[in-house]
C-alpha cells in the first residue's frame, strides 16, 4: 500500500469507529451518562492521533463534541444544552482531546525527526567509512606501485643487459644465461604473487576444500623444492604409527601456503636445518614450520604478514619482493585457516599454518 | 633418446603464441628434428590427419577452438601421447583435458629441459607393450603383477585389496597422470560416489607401505589439484 492509500484507510477506519459506538452509546443511552460517552471519544481521538495524524484527531475531537453535545446531553437529540455546566463538561471535553492530540502529535513528530537523524548520521558514517577504504586501497596501490615498478625492473634490466651482451658478442652467451634464466624464474614468482594477490584482495578467489591427508600435502611440499640444494636441510616429524590425519582443504592453494612459509624458512637459516612438524588438536591439523635463523622482534611480528613487508635494515635476501606471507596468511584464511607466528625455543621462528581437521568414519 | 631412433618421432606443436611455439620447437629439435608446427586447433587437427604425428604438444588456451574440443578430436583419431600447455597448477581445465585422454600437463613457464624430458618419457610409454602380468622393479621396490605381490629388500609388503588395485593401475602406465576421477573409476568401478574421499587416504597408506621416505614419496608423486602418477625411476 502507498503512504496516501494507507491515510485514507486510517481516515475511514477511524471515523467508522466514531460513528460505530456512537450508535452502539445511543441505543445504550438510558443506562450510561456524558462522561462515559466523553471518555469513549476521548479515547477515539487519541487512536487516531496517535496512528494516523493530527487533523484526523482534531476533526474526532470536534465531532465528539457535537456527538455529546447532540446525543447524550438533555435535552437529547438536539444542540442546546439545559444546563450553564454543561457548557463547562463540553469545553473541558473539546480542550483535553485537543491537548491531548496536540502533545501525541508533536511526540511523533519529534519520533520522525529523530529517526531522520539517525538516517543521515548512517548514511555519513557509510561514506566516512567508504572514503577510508578507498584511502587504504589507494594507499595500498600507491605501496604496490613503488615495489612492484622497483623489484619488476630489477630482474628486467638484468635479463635486458645480458640478452644484448650476448646478442653483441656470443662468447659470453652460456654465463649470461644462466642469470637470465634465474632472472627471469624471479620475475615469474613475482608476478604470480602479484596476481594472486590482487585476486585475493578483489575476493576473486576460488577455494576447492575437499578431505585431504596432511601427509599428501607435506610430500608434495618437500617435492616443490626437489632439485634445491638446500631441500637437504628439510626434516619432518609425524606420527606413523597413528592413522592418517586428515583435514579439509584446498590442496593446491594449501601447498602455496607451505611452499612460502618453508621457502621463507630456508631463506632466513642459513646451513641449520628446517623441521616441519605434522599434528592435530581441537578439531585443527596444523604444521608447524621451524627455523633456527634470527627470529623476528616484537614489533615486527605482525608486520611481517603486511603486503611488501620489508624488514628494518639492511635487506635479509635481495630476492624476496615480502610478499609470501602475506599471501601464505590471506590463502589460508580464505579456507577457513590461519598462519601465525611464536618465537621458536632455542632461537629461530616457528610459523603454523592450521587448517580444520577432518574426519572419516571408515575406510571402504 | 638418442641417435637414429629418435629421428623417426615426428612432433606436433599445437600453441597460438609465435615465440612459444619457436621456444617449444627449439628445446626439442636437437633430440626431435621432425616437429610440425601449428597455430590453430583447426590446423592442429588436420595436422594429425594428415602426418600422423608421434606425439602432440597441445596449448590449452587457443584462439579458434576450445582445448577439450580439440584435445577429444586428437584422441579419436590417434593413441599418441598428448602433453598439455598450461597457465596454472590444478587448473579443472587441466583436469577436464586429462580426463578426456591427454596424457601428461605441463605448467607454464616451464624449464625447456624438464619439457625434453617429459616427451621422452611419454615416447617411451607409447612404445612399450603395457604390461599387466610382469615384474616390475622400481627405486627397490618389485611389484609381481600376476602373482599380485609387492616386496623390498626381499620382505613381503602386505597391501589390502583395493591398495593393491590402486598399485596396479597406476603401474599399468608408468610416467602417465592419472586423474583422481580416473583412479576411482577405475578402482572403485564408478565415477562418483563417498568413497572418492577415501582415495587420498588410501594412497597416503600405500605410500607408508612402499615408499622409503613417505613424507618424501619418490614412486607415487602427487600433480596438485589433479591426481597421481607413478615413477619408475626415481
Amino acid at each position: 500500500m502507498t503512504p496516501k492509500t494507507v491515510k485514507y484507510v486510517d481516515w475511514a477506519l477511524w471515523l467508522s469507529l466514531l460513528v460505530l459506538s456512537t450508535l452502539v452509546m445511543r441505543v445504550a443511552r438510558p443506562n450510561i451518562g456524558e462522561a462515559h460517552a466523553a471518555f469513549v471519544y476521548i479515547l477515539i481521538v487519541l487512536g487516531a492521533t496517535a496512528g494516523g495524524e493530527r487533523w484526523l484527531g482534531i476533526l474526532v475531537a470536534v465531532l465528539g463534541f457535537l456527538a455529546i453535545n447532540y446525543f447524550f446531553q438533555p435535552p437529547f437529540d438536539s444542540l442546546t444544552v439545559d444546563q450553564p455546566l454543561d457548557y463547562l463538561a463540553l469545553v473541558s471535553f473539546l480542550s483535553t482531546a485537543l491537548v491531548a492530540n496536540h502533545l501525541l502529535a508533536r511526540a511523533r513528530a519529534e519520533a520522525e525527526t529523530a529517526r531522520k537523524h539517525a538516517e543521515e548520521i548512517e548514511a555519513l558514517s557509510a561514506e566516512v567509512r567508504h572514503a577510508e577504504a578507498l584511502r587504504e586501497a589507494s594507499r595500498l596501490k600507491d605501496i604496490l606501485l613503488a615495489s612492484v615498478s622497483h623489484d619488476l625492473r630489477t630482474p628486467l634490466t638484468a635479463i635486458r643487459a645480458l640478452a644484448q651482451d650476448i646478442a653483441a658478442d656470443g662468447s659470453r652467451a652460456r654465463g649470461h644465461a644462466e642469470i637470465i634464466v634465474g632472472q627471469a624464474d624471479r620475475l615469474g614468482k613475482m608476478v604470480a604473487d602479484v596476481l594472486d594477490l590482487s585476486r585475493l584482495k578483489g575476493g576473486a578467489f576460488t577455494m576447492n576444500a575437499e578431505v585431504n591427508t596432511a601427509e599428501d600435502l607435506l610430500g608434495a611440499t618437500i617435492r616443490q623444492f626437489s632439485g634445491v640444494p638446500e631441500a637437504k636441510r628439510i626434516e619432518t616429524v609425524i606420527d606413523y604409527s597413528q592413522p592418517a590425519l586428515l583435514g579439509t582443504f584446498d590442496f593446491v592453494q594449501s601447498l602455496r601456503v607451505m611452499t612460502n612459509l618453508v621457502d621463507n624458512a630456508l631463506r632466513c637459516s642459513r646451513d641449520a636445518p628446517v623441521t616441519i612438524t605434522v599434528a592435530q588438536s581441537n578439531g585443527a591439523l596444523s604444521f608447524q614450520v621451524a627455523d633456527r635463523g634470527p627470529g623476528i622482534p616484537v614489533s615486527e611480528r605482525e608486520r611481517i604478514f603486511e603486503s611488501f613487508y620489508r624488514p628494518n635494515g639492511p635487506a635479509a635476501d635481495a630476492g624476496a619482493a615480502g610478499l609470501g606471507l602475506s599471501i601464505a596468511r590471506q590463502l589460508a584464511e580464505a579456507q577457513g585457516g590461519s598462519v601465525r607466528y611464536a618465537d621458536r625455543v632455542g632461537g629461530g621462528s616457528l610459523f603454523t599454518f592450521e587448517i580444520p581437521s577432518a574426519k572419516l568414519d571408515s575406510l571402504t | 633418446m638418442t641417435g637414429v631412433a629418435a629421428e623417426h618421432y615426428r612432433l606436433l606443436v599445437i600453441e597460438d603464441e609465435v615465440d612459444i611455439r619457436r621456444a617449444v620447437s627449439a628445446a626439442l629439435r636437437d633430440q626431435h628434428p621432425a616437429i610440425i608446427e601449428a597455430s590453430t586447433g583447426t590446423a592442429g587437427i588436420d595436422a594429425v590427419d594428415t602426418s600422423h604425428p608421434d606425439l602432440i604438444i597441445l596449448d590449452l588456451g587457443l584462439p579458434d577452438i576450445d582445448g577439450l574440443a580439440v584435445c577429444t578430436s586428437i584422441r579419436a583419431a590417434t593413441a599418441a601421447p598428448i602433453i598439455v600447455l598450461t597457465a596454472r597448477h590444478g587448473e579443472s581445465d587441466t583436469v577436464a583435458l586429462l580426463n578426456a585422454g591427454a596424457d601428461d600437463y605441463i605448467t607454464k613457464p616451464f624449464s625447456t629441459q624438464e619439457l625434453a624430458a617429459r616427451v621422452s618419457v611419454q615416447l617411451r610409454r607409447s612404445r612399450t607393450p603395457r604390461s599387466h602380468y610382469g615384474v616390475i622393479m622400481a627405486d627397490g621396490l618389485s611389484i609381481d603383477l600376476h602373482r599380485r605381490q609387492a616386496s623390498r629388500d626381499s620382505g613381503l609388503i602386505r597391501l589390502t585389496p583395493i591398495e593393491w588395485d590402486l598399485l596396479a593401475v597406476l603401474v599399468s602406465d608408468p610416467g602417465r597422470v592419472f586423474t583422481h576421477q580416473q583412479l576411482f573409476a577405475a578402482v572403485w568401478k564408478r565415477s562418483f560416489g563417498d568413497a572418492r574421499l577415501y582415495l587420498r587416504v588410501h594412497i597416503t597408506n600405500l605410500r607408508r607401505k612402499i615408499e622409503r621416505n613417505p613424507a618424501d614419496p619418490r614412486l607415487i608423486i602427487t600433480e596438485p589439484g589433479v591426481g597421481y602418477r607413478f615413477i619408475l625411476t626415481p
